[in-house]
């Protein structure tokens, strides 16, 4: 009985110590931390926005094929996307990956709720990621019409 | 000269990924390109060398019983300050790496390396073993990861050197990191046999 109570003492006094050691580095780290989210929220805003800076960016997950596809829709006053770009997914490397390119991305430049946005359509999919391709398309739309 | 072979001993001769075998996990998820595999292997080399040299700093105060949990504490906590610290300071590293960052707290190259040798060895040479053994898995991982790059995605540190179209997809996802790691020890075991 004594053993484990010693046991357990010296356990804790190793946890006090880790424990300690982490509050001081979250202290140094954390404002930095905190200032590289904003900065990297307000340049995706920038980068999907028009350059007048006017418009609306709405962040939506649409469904890829391997989980949701977070993703920030720039539409400006006249209701037309003007930029799109993917803050996070799950895709396939290689494949549903390639839909952070910008050449699959701009595809999506001018399109409002009255095109179909599908792939094959009006967007090209790409090579072996269909799927991906109709998340993002889905993204775009559901972006559009919660405007 | 026992130094020596200690600090050398994780490079070749029992490097972890090619040798030992262990720490696949993160091997194969990590290395499908040169700069992700470099990250890691810089996150390791980092917990590794310091969780040694602790380890070993405190070895004859921690009783055996419990030596398992306070190896686990001693790791986790590196991995916790090198996690902020990438966060902080390196978010494009840290976004690319994701999970696999935390997920160094299970590697069992830390923990092996914890148990088989700084728990009963000086504190010099575990640091040096610390460092040998990072080299090793970094050499490694670096290595796979240039080749998956080069043959899957036709680039290399994010430098496109043949055209992408040609490149075989295949190399970068996961069956691509298991052939490339059977070549690997192939020709490393080859290379031995004709030294000896």
């Amino acid at each position: 009985m004594g053993k484990i109570i010693k046991l357990g003492i010296i356990l804790a006094v190793f946890c006090i110590i880790s424990a300690g050691s982490l509050a001081f580095v979250y202290l140094f780290t954390q404002p930095q931390i905190e200032l590289n989210a904003q900065l990297t929220l307000e340049k995706s805003k920038r980068e999907v926005l028009p350059a007048s800076g006017k418009g609306r960016a709405i962040s939506v997950s649409p469904k890829g094929y391997s989980g949701p596809i977070d993703m920030l829709v720039g539409i400006d006053p006249q209701g037309k996307v003007s930029g799109v770009k993917i803050l996070n997914h799950r895709e396939t490397p290689g494949l549903g990956a390639n839909i952070v390119r910008p050449k699959f991305l701009d595809q999506f430049k001018g399109k409002t709720l009255k095109d179909p946005i599908e792939p094959k359509k009006d967007i090209d999919a790409l090579t072996g990621a269909t799927i991906s391709s109709k998340g993002v398309c889905d993204g775009v739309k559901e972006a559009l019409r919660k405007k | 000269m026992s130094l020596w072979k200690d600090f050398n001993a994780g490079i070749v001769k029992e490097n972890p990924v090619l040798r030992l075998m262990i720490g696949l996990c993160p091997v194969l998820a990590v290395s499908n390109n040169a700069i992700n595999a470099f990250g890691m292997s810089v996150a390791v080399a980092f917990v590794l060398t310091c969780s040694n040299f602790v380890v070993a700093a405190i070895r004859k105060i921690v009783p055996d019983e419990i030596r398992i949990p306070i190896f686990i504490i001693v790791i986790s906590t590196f991995v916790t300050v090198s996690d902020y610290i990438m966060y902080a300071y390196y978010p494009e590293v840290h976004h690319a790496l994701g999970v696999f960052v935390p997920l160094i707290v299970v590697n069992c190259i830390i923990l092996g390396r914890a148990e088989a040798f700084a728990y009963r060895n000086p504190i010099l040479n575990s640091t040096l073993d610390g460092i040998g053994m990072s080299l090793g898995f970094a050499l490694a991982l670096v290595s796979i990861g240039v080749i998956r790059e080069l043959l899957g995605a036709g680039s290399v540190f994010g430098f496109t050197l043949i055209n992408p179209a040609v490149a075989a997809t295949i190399m970068i996802l996961p069956p691509g990191a298991f052939i490339t790691i059977g070549f690997l020890m192939a020709a490393l075991n080859k290379f031995e046999n004709k030294v000896q």
